[in-house]
Formats: C-alpha cells, structure tokens, sequence
C-alpha cells in the first residue's frame, strides 16, 4: 500500500499562534475583565446604598447648613447653604495650600543651599533638620505644634505689642485692611488687579523694545508706575463714589466678657499650628530635592562660572540653579501635592479644613454625596498644581538645540 | 482545540462567577436572629446561660474598665440587673464593647440582647434600630467653664471662644443656641475631644461643650476639678435608654419591668441591705419582691422571686447611680428636684420626689 508522502506545504501561522490575533484577544478580554469588575463595583455600591436605606443625591446642597464653621476667609453664616459652605471650607484649605507651599519652597530652598555650604557645622546642622522632620510623622508633629502653642498664654494675659499686636494661644491678631463695604472693597479690589495687569502690559511691550532697539527704556520702573499710578485712582475714584475710602485700617481690641480679640487681622491658632506644621515638614523634603538638583548640574559648569569670576552666590544664581531648576520641578510639585493633601489633618488641631468641615457635614447630609464632593475638590486642586507645574516646566525648558 | 477556542472558555469561566456574584446580590440574606428562629429570645438566653449586652468601655461612670479589669459603670450595672432577673446571677453577663457607628447596626442584627451604651432614644432610632426601654438617665448638653470667670448661666456665654468636637450633634446644638440667644459664640472644633479638652484646659476657649455626663467626666480628669465649674442648664435633651432588637415583646417587657424594679425599690426605700425575705406588711413592697401576689411574673417567664435577686445583688436605682455616677463615682449630683431625681408617690419621707425618674406602678 503507498502511502502519500506528508506534505511539507506551508499553510501560514496558526490562527491561535498569530501574534496579530493573541494581541487583540489578550485586548478585548482585558478589557471585558476590567470593564465588569468595575460595573461590578458600581452595581453593588448603589445596590447597597439603595438596599440600606442610605441617603444619596445632591439634594441638600441647596439646604441650610446651620452649622458653625470656626475659620472662613469669605463671610460666612450658619444661615448659608451646604454648597456655600463647602466653598467657604474648601477656600480655607487653598488658603492653607498657598500660604503652605509659599513659605514651604522658601524656607526649603535655603535649607536645601545651607545643606550644600562650605561651613561644616551649618551643614551638618541642616543635616540633622531634614532627617529629623522628614522621618517624624506629620499627624505627631501637627500635636506636638499643638501643644506648643497652648502653651502661650491665655487670650486674657496674652502678650501685647506695641498696643496692636495680640499674641495668645488663641492665634496672632494685628492690624489689618478690612472693606468698609463689600462692594467697595471688591470693586477696588478688581480695578487694583486691572491696574497690575495694565502695570505688566507696559513692562512687557518696553522689555520688548529694550530687547529689539538696545534703547534704554526702564520697563520695571515703568510698569510699577503705571500699576501704582491706576491703582491710586482707582482707590480716588472708588473713594469719592461711595464716600468712603475702600479699605480701612482695623486695629484688633478685646471684648466682652471674655476678652476675646475682635477686628484686625486674625491669625487664629487653628491655622497657625497646621501652617507651622505642614511648611517645617515640607521643607524638609524640598531641601533635599533642591541639593539633589543643584548637584545633579556638573561640577564643571561651577568650575567654569569661578574661573570667569563670578561669585559663588552669582554662580548659584545665573549658573547652577537655572539648570538645577529642571530637575528640582517635577518632583518639587509633587510636595506641592502632597502638602494640599496633607492639610486634611487639619481638624487633629482645631483647622476647619474641607475635610474637618465634610466629616462634620455628614452628620445632617448623606455622606457618601459629601465624600464625592469633596475628592473631586481635591483632586481638582491637585490638577490645578499640577497645571502650573506642567507650565513653568515647559517655560524653563532648554529651547532651542 | 485552537488556542482561541480556550481563550474564550478561560474567559467564560473567569467572568461567569463574577456575573453570578453580581446577579446574586438582588436576593439579601435574611439577617439570622437565633432566638427569633427557635423561639423567644429568653429561652435563647437561659440557654446560653448569660445575658450579651452591646456596651462601652470608655466612658467614666457609664461604662468602663476598673482596675481589677472588670466592666463597671452605670449601664453595666443595668446589664447586670436584667442577668440577675433572668438568670438569677447579676454575673452571667457578656460585655461586647462598641463604638458610637457601631450601636444602630448592633442592635438591628439581634446579636446582642441588649443595648446599654448612652444611647439617646430617638424616634428614628427606635422605628430602625430596636425598642427602647425607660429613660434610665437624663442627659443634655451643657458647657463647663472656668470658676473665675464668674459665668452665672449659659445665656452670659456671649462672645465666648467654645471648644466642641466635630461630627457630633453638639456641635449643631451649640450652633442652634449661640443663634437664638445671638450670643455670637466663636466654635472652635477639634477632631477629638481629647484634644478639645486639653485646648479649653489650656485657654485657648473659654468653655468646652458636651453632654453634662461627659462634662462631670472630664472635669474629674481635670488637675484642679475644683477650678472648673459645669454651668446648670443644658441647652438640650438627651434620653439615655437601654434599647432590645425588634421582635421579641417578652424580652422587651421583661427588660422594661427590670428596669422598673429598680426605680420602685428606691422608691419603696428597699436597697441591696435591706432586701426583703418574708412578707412585710407592705403590699406594694411584697408585691415586688414576689411575697404576696404577683405583678406579671409569670407570663414574663421570670421568677417570682426575680426583684429578690435584682435588688440583693445590684442594689436600686440610687445606689447604682451614687456607685457610678454620684459621689462615689464622677461626681454627678443628684439633687431632690434635678431631672435625675425620683418621680414618685411613695410614701418615704426622705425620697425626692420632683425627679423624671418613674416606672410604671407595679401591679
């Protein structure tokens, strides 16, 4: 019997070895699978919520939220909304997030500098700061601020400078503008911006000229007359249509009963111990940050900048730290993240932060409604760090090539 | 078999008992109640041969843990009363500590007999979580301030710095009253009220704000109790009671009459000493201590002789409350015309009588 040889014709791959066809496969089930675990997730969440009885919805955002808030920078009464206060809440927390990433950055970068110092001691000394704030738990050094600052004294026999300045363990009171109307004051307030906005126009168009003609034409000295000169007309043309100058000088005095501080500018204890807190630790991971990026630049670039005889300062200045800058950015915004989403703790001290105010709100709205509220508000301003992070970065990027 | 071929099995059976989890849940477990199911709950609890009560162990005076170890305070000392009833020892008792998120929860499942943790009964509560028995306490919010402030009363807060810990409705109270009385009261908030006592112990508020049972607790924790003061008023009402789960009217009841048994044997001037054994005279004495007639004890399915037992080994109402709460314990007082004091037509010459304590009579 004869047998057919085997045919050693080529077929193509098989279907269930073609790369092409393994690759979409993998895609499509991964995609199933991700796709119904999080249906999945959903389903049951509003199975629960609905199962339990558990109130949802937006609905009481337009109720009154009868409820103090101890800090708010906008005014604010008990007779406000739910959502008007979740803004007064969440203005106090970019508040926080500002003034903290402000002094934070500078009180980090000369750190991070005096890390680098020739002196030894002043080295080492920063040394020990930076290892010393950044392994102590941030929750343990808020309480330890904490309890600092209790131990001023008491509104009662608090220090007093120079008959205007109060300082007790119930915060900082000092002189400060107040509006003698909110109108006023906003109008001002937004003419004052136009004026700076103007001030930077002018700047821009004569650095501009200076750059094209060599022509000598002091845009600073320029753009901060203008700013100034429309900011006092402003302040005249506001003043004389209401009568009144738009900002007065309120100086703070005690009251009542119990000598509680009212007027002025307050600096109440709250926010005081959680910005101490947040901008010490915080700074000392923006220490390290900045001399790891000053010494990621070469050594031959100060070599370079001594021996055409710049100082060492002008060196930090013009040389190392513009190119330092890039490398400092990315992960220096990744603090600023941090240090907005640490002020959550503030209810540990006594802040009405987003989260203080949220955790409170629950007791009168459905909490899983507030907790979505308040991560998107998070999250929004993180995005917003992160957008000017993303920005700044692509300013000081080497252009050219 | 082509390799498409077991990709699309594997995947069926990796996504089939997802979709059947996710299918299953439209059908929730009936929450299994073991006394419900096999009978009354007091067969269940015989059976077992203790009482579980959902309680505290944190709270100075109402429950916590003494030295020796050992769960004290007033609502263990209700929880007692009901196994001394029951079972006929105050010590047959199962103690399950529980936060204040927990208690709703606890006592709808039915995995405890009773609810005995300074819980405010509430309309809401009582129609979700389980029946309340006889406000055992009257609570309500006050402030404790400092002595040399000379604060007469609570409408002089005006313009004063209050500590208050968040998430509580004190803090919406305090709100409510700075608002009607336009005190313009500066709320500061603490997280814990840990710190919101050190803050106020500190200065930095003038008074701090709480149920009055927890002012008289933290101001024995105080250095100098005696520097401080808690202003008489309170600026709202909080009932504590024990509470039972739904759906057993004779554990219900019989929790309910215990807890008469102990307000009547103060009023009848009967304490832990003094328990009568033979019959007195006094009828309504002998009625409660199962010597002459009976008051339902049978069909509560309790011995006759059950306020024997309670009383020996509890003590009455007074004695629990001056144990725990008075002067041997936080230092709540207990004057003749307080809240907390004896509504009562005894006849003892010596017994308060303008209280809000009172059970139903005992016949």
């Amino acid at each position: 019997m004869a047998t057919t040889p085997r045919a050693l014709t080529y077929r193509g791959i098989p279907v269930w070895r073609h790369a092409l066809i393994i690759r979409w496969v993998v895609q499509i089930v991964s995609a199933l699978v991700a796709v119904t675990l999080v249906v999945w997730f959903f389903a049951n969440i509003v199975g629960a919520i609905q199962e339990r009885d558990i109130p949802a919805g937006f609905g009481f955002l337009s109720r009154e939220y009868q409820t103090p808030i101890g800090e708010h920078f906008i005014p604010y009464e008990s007779s406000d909304t739910f959502l008007y206060a979740l803004l007064v809440a969440a203005i106090n927390t970019v508040v926080v997030a500002i003034l903290g990433v402000i002094l934070a950055t500078m009180l980090g970068v000369l750190i991070g500098v005096a890390r680098l110092s020739g002196s030894w001691i002043l080295s080492r000394l920063m040394l020990v700061y930076i290892e010393f704030f950044r392994n102590v738990p941030l929750l343990v050094q808020l309480l330890f601020w904490f309890f600092i600052v209790l131990t001023l004294p008491p509104v009662r026999e608090g220090y007093v400078f120079f008959d205007r300045i109060y300082v007790n363990n119930a915060g900082i009171s000092m002189p400060g503008p107040v509006g003698s109307s909110l109108a006023s004051a906003s109008a001002w307030l937004a003419l004052a911006a136009v004026s700076v906005g103007l001030g930077v126009l002018v700047h821009r168009v004569l650095t501009w000229r200076e750059d094209r003609t060599g022509r000598a034409s002091y845009p600073l000295a320029a753009g901060i007359t203008v700013a100034v000169a429309c900011g006092a007309a402003a302040w005249l043309i506001v003043g004389s249509v209401v009568g009144e100058a738009p900002l007065v000088i309120s100086s703070p005095e005690p009251y009542g009963r119990f000598g509680r501080i009212g007027g002025g500018f307050t600096i109440r204890a709250g926010l005081l111990i959680l910005l101490i807190g947040l901008v010490i630790y915080t700074s000392a991971f923006v220490a390290e940050i900045v001399r790891a990026g000053i010494q990621s630049v070469g050594r031959g670039q100060t070599e370079a900048s001594r021996a055409l005889g710049l100082s060492g300062i002008d060196t930090l200045r013009h040389v190392t730290f513009p190119q330092a800058l890039r490398v400092i950015i990315p992960p220096m915004i990744s603090q600023y993240l941090n240090l907005t989403k640490n002020s959550s703790l503030g209810g540990a001290v006594g802040y009405t932060d987003l989260t203080n105010v949220a955790i409170t709100m629950t007791q009168t709205a459905p909490a899983v409604s507030i907790f979505l509220l308040i991560m998107l508000a998070y999250l929004a301003m993180s995005l917003t760090w992160s957008l000017i992070g993303n920005l700044y970065n692509r300013h000081i990027r080497i252009v050219g090539g | 078999m082509n390799g498409l071929m077991k990709l699309v099995i594997a995947a069926t059976l990796f996504l089939a008992p997802m979709l059947l989890i996710a299918c299953s849940r439209e059908t929730p477990e009936q929450t299994s109640d073991p006394a419900a199911a096999e009978g009354s709950r007091l067969d269940a609890v015989k059976a077992r041969g203790n009482v579980v009560c959902a309680s505290n162990n944190g709270i100075p005076g109402f429950g916590f843990i003494d030295e020796n170890g050992n769960h004290v305070g007033f609502d263990v000392d209700l929880c007692r009363a009901v196994a001394a009833a029951v079972l006929g020892d105050a010590d047959a008792i199962e103690i399950v500590p529980i936060s204040a998120t927990e208690m709703g929860a606890t006592v709808q499942s039915g995995d405890v007999d009773l609810l005995v943790r300074t819980v405010t009964r509430s309309s809401s509560r009582d129609a979700k979580w389980g029946n309340f028995a006889y406000t055992m306490y009257y609570d309500g919010q006050g402030f404790l301030v400092r002595k040399d402030m000379n604060v007469p009363s609570v409408l002089d807060l005006e313009g004063a710095a209050v500590c208050v810990t968040q998430g509580t409705t004190t803090e919406l109270n305090l709100q409510d009253f700075s608002n009607q009385y336009d005190l313009g009261i500066q709320a500061v908030t603490f997280e814990k009220t840990d710190s919101a006592v050190e803050a106020y112990r500190n200065g930095q508020c003038d008074a701090f704000t709480t149920d009055h049972s927890g002012l008289y607790a933290y101001r024995s924790s105080l250095p100098i109790p005696d520097d401080h003061i808690v202003l008489p008023e309170t600026i709202s009402e909080e009932p504590l009671a024990p509470a039972v789960p739904h759906g057993d009217e004779q554990w219900y009841d019989i929790v309910n009459i215990v807890m008469s048994m102990l307000v009547y044997a103060e009023a009848y001037g009967i304490s832990s000493d003094n328990v009568p054994t033979a019959v007195t005279g006094n009828s309504k004495v002998d009625r409660l201590f199962g010597l002459e007639g009976s008051f339902g004890q049978e069909t509560l399915g309790i011995s006759r002789t059950a306020a024997q037992d309670v009383i020996r080994s509890v003590g009455n109402y007074a004695e629990i409350y001056h144990r725990s709460l008075g002067d041997d314990g936080i230092g709540l007082p207990r004057g003749d015309n307080t809240r907390n004091a004896l509504w009562s037509a005894a006849p003892c010459s010596d017994c308060p009588k303008g209280g809000q304590i009172y059970a139903s009579p005992l016949r």
